[in-house]
Parts: structure tokens; sequence; C-alpha cells
């Protein structure tokens, strides 16, 4: 399967399991984000171009399903998909600890860039609490050690 | 060193540029600012904002700046024009006034024609003859108007001469100041009676008065018609200086009443030289 057509079944899958999640688990779906999973998962394994893709598309695909602001999620993931695609490129992030920092460390990232966000749009910035964001992290975190073994026995 | 990367090295935060920049604009478009407007249309106002008031103010001052040179051409257009109206309306006041003076001298040369009992005619001065040794003029009467040599040639303010020759049109008058010119004069005052003769730009000369004669200056030369030419009592002049000549006579200048530099309008007496003819002098 070409890269492109893999592309485009990992969003439909992460945005099936994210709608999944906030019906049927609403509380799972607090702590985990899974198209900021999939972002990483390229950032660590892609190169920097497929990742801003990635992102972009992710991001654009959450915020049509989330009704949200269009772009607002495609601009945070667009970003932390950069940002930790090229720390991808300085450090080893194919074993699960690293890969767990990795996630978590985006995770806070991608709310301080929200909030960041909201400010140049004139909105009301509303930064997570720090529970909330830990949370998030560590749920992050484990689905993506989760997500990304199975990416491996996949490929 | 990151400055010598090239472009495909910088290609990805071309792309980041370029998506995030992309995103904003399509968050800008979508977020509503407390005015109402979008934030894309809030930031392009605020972005075009100096564009449009320099815009704005070039086409302000591109237009004042035309409006000014087109104001300039018409006021110059209108000042040229009004320049030369002005032109036209100061040759007119300037021949209104001409002709004003022309009426006032008219005015008083008729009434020096009525005045006289001698039938007279008006003429006007063509010439001054002013060589050093003949004073004369010209006029534009002559023969045919009745004019004769010997007609006396008066002003209202008194003698100018009389005529010495007479053509079809035109007369020649030998001037009250010529050298060789002489009318009888008489002293109002005291009656003294002498000879008038020219001296050119210097006046004229009263001769053969006695030395026990009372003249002052300031006495008053009348014609007395003893050299059967002039009328009697037709103004000549103002004593202006007396002193004591030789051979038992005053030596008498005499300041013409008669402008003769300023000669325009004159009467010609038509009737021949007679003695009987009398004057109301002018002064």
């Amino acid at each position: 399967m070409i890269p492109f057509w893999r592309g485009i079944l990992a969003l439909l899958v992460a945005a099936g399991g994210q709608l999944l999640l906030s019906r049927y688990l609403p509380a799972a779906a607090r702590t985990v984000d899974l198209y900021t999973v999939l972002v990483l998962y390229y950032a660590v394994t892609r190169r920097r171009v497929a990742v801003m893709v990635m992102g972009t598309a992710a991001g654009l695909t959450e915020d049509l399903l989330a009704g949200t602001v269009l772009g607002v999620n495609a601009f945070k993931k667009t970003l932390v998909g950069y940002v930790m695609g090229t720390l991808g490129t300085y450090f080893m992030l194919n074993q699960p600890l690293p890969r767990f920092g990795v996630l978590f460390l985006a995770t806070i990232l991608e709310a301080l860039t929200g909030a960041g966000l909201a400010l140049v749009l004139g909105q009301h910035a509303v930064l997570p609490s720090m529970g909330d964001l830990v949370r998030l992290g560590m749920g992050n975190g484990v689905a993506g050690i989760i997500a990304y073994w199975m990416a491996s026995k996949m490929e | 060193m990151a400055m010598n990367k090239s472009f495909p090295e910088r290609r990805p935060l071309f792309l980041l540029v370029l998506i995030l920049s992309s995103l904003l604009v399509l968050m800008s478009y979508q977020v509503r600012t407390r005015r109402g407007n979008t934030l894309l249309e809030d930031s392009l106002l605020n972005a075009s904002a100096p564009l449009v008031k320099g815009a704005s103010g070039s086409v302000g001052f591109v237009t004042g700046f035309w409006r000014g040179y087109v104001d300039l051409r018409g006021a110059r257009k209108e000042n040229r024009t009004l320049r030369s109206e002005m032109g036209a309306f100061e040759e007119l006041g300037r021949r209104g006034e001409e002709y004003r003076r022309e009426n006032l001298r008219l005015r008083d040369l008729l009434d020096l024609k009525a005045s006289l009992e001698t039938p007279s005619l008006a003429a006007e001065v063509l010439a001054l003859g002013t060589s050093s040794q003949a004073r004369t003029a010209l006029i534009n009467r002559g023969s045919k108007d009745g004019v004769r040599r010997d007609m006396p040639v008066v002003s209202r303010k008194g003698v100018v001469g009389r005529v010495i020759s007479a053509g079809a049109g035109i007369s020649k008058v030998q001037l009250l100041i010529d050298p060789n010119s002489g009318v009888a004069g008489l002293l109002q005052r005291t009656r003294g009676q002498g000879m008038v003769v020219g001296l050119g730009d210097r006046g004229c000369r009263m001769e053969y008065v006695s030395e026990l004669e009372d003249v002052e200056v300031g006495d008053v030369v009348v014609t007395s018609s003893l050299d059967r030419i002039y009328p009697k009592g037709v103004t000549v002049g103002v004593v202006s200086s007396v002193t004591e000549g030789d051979q038992l006579t005053k030596n008498i200048l005499i300041r013409p009443e008669v402008d003769f530099r300023h000669l325009e309008e004159v009467l010609v007496l038509l009737k021949g030289p007679d003695p009987a003819a009398t004057l109301e002098p002018s002064r």
C-alpha cells in the first residue's frame, strides 16, 4: 500500500477511534487524543514533511468532527509534529520509554500552543489544569506505546 | 552555518511556515472580533489602513496639486484677461480724463468767446515751433476759415500771439514770447504804457517805461491796442522783476500768463485790428 493511502487509512482509524471513545467512553476520550498519537507516530517514524502533512490533515479532521474553529487543532498538531519530528532527528526514539516521553512532552506542548493560539486569535485562553495535562499526557503516552507496538507489528 | 543550508534542507521549515500561515488565515476567517468582523477582515483592515491612508493621502495630494494647478492656470488666464481689461479701462479712463480736461478748456474758451465783442474762431494747436530764434505755433485754421495775417490769437489766460501767415487750412502764429514779436502793453494799475517784446523761454520784457513810472512786481500788464493788432485789455502777463535801466527807462521783466509749453486750444479774433475794440481782462 502506498504511503498516502496508508496515511489516509491511519487517519480514518484515529478519527473513528476518537469518535467512538468520545461517544462511548467520554472520560477516556478526555485522557487520550488519538490524533496526537497518530501525528507523533509519524514524527518518530517519518520525515518532517510527512509529519506536517499528517499533522495538518489530522488536525483539520479533528476540527471538522469536533466542531471547533477550523484550523486550531491543525495548527497545534502541525507545529507539535514538526518540533517533535525535529527532535526525533537528534534522539533515538524507537524505544517505548523515549516515545512515552515524547508523547507526554508533545501533549504539554500542544496544550501550551493551544493557549497561545487562543490569545493570538483574541479568544479566551483557557489552559488545562496541571492534573488534566498530566492525565492527558500519560494517556497519550500509554495509547501511543500500544498503538506504535501494533503498528510495528503490522508493518 | 545555518545560513548556508540549501533550499531542500530548509524546505520543511518553509512548508511549516506556509502551512501555519494558511491555517492562521483560515482561523482568522472564522473567528469574529467584538466589532462583529472576522479576524481576517480586521487584520486586513488594520494592515491595509496605512496603505489606504497613504493612497488616499497621495490621491488627495495629487488631486489637490492638480486642482491647484488647474486653478492656477485658470487664475493665470483670468489674471491675464483682467489685466487686459484693466488696461482697456485705464485707457478709457485716461481718454475720459482727456475729454474732461479738453471739455474744461473748451468751456473756458467758450466763456472767453462769449465775453469777446470781436467775432472769434476756435482753433487747435497742431505744433509748437521751439527753435532758438522763433517761437511759433501752427493752428488748424486757415484762410478758408477767414483767418488772415496779423489777426490776434488769444486764450483764456491772455495773449498768445498773432497770425503771421495763413494757408488754406493752417496758419502760423507768432507767439508772444517770440523775440521778434511786439505788443503794445499797458500797466493795468498805473496805466503806464510800453512795448512788450519776447525773450523766448525767459518770458517777455516791457520796454520804454519811464523810470518815473510806479511799477511793482505783480502788476498786471494788458494790451493797449496801440499796435492796432490786439484789442485793448487782453492780459499779457505779470511783472516779475523791475530794475533800473539805462536811458531813463525801467527794465521790466514780465511772466506771461499763457503757458506756451502747454498750448492746445486758442481763439483767433477774426476782426482786424480795431483800436476801439476792448476786452474785459481775464484776471
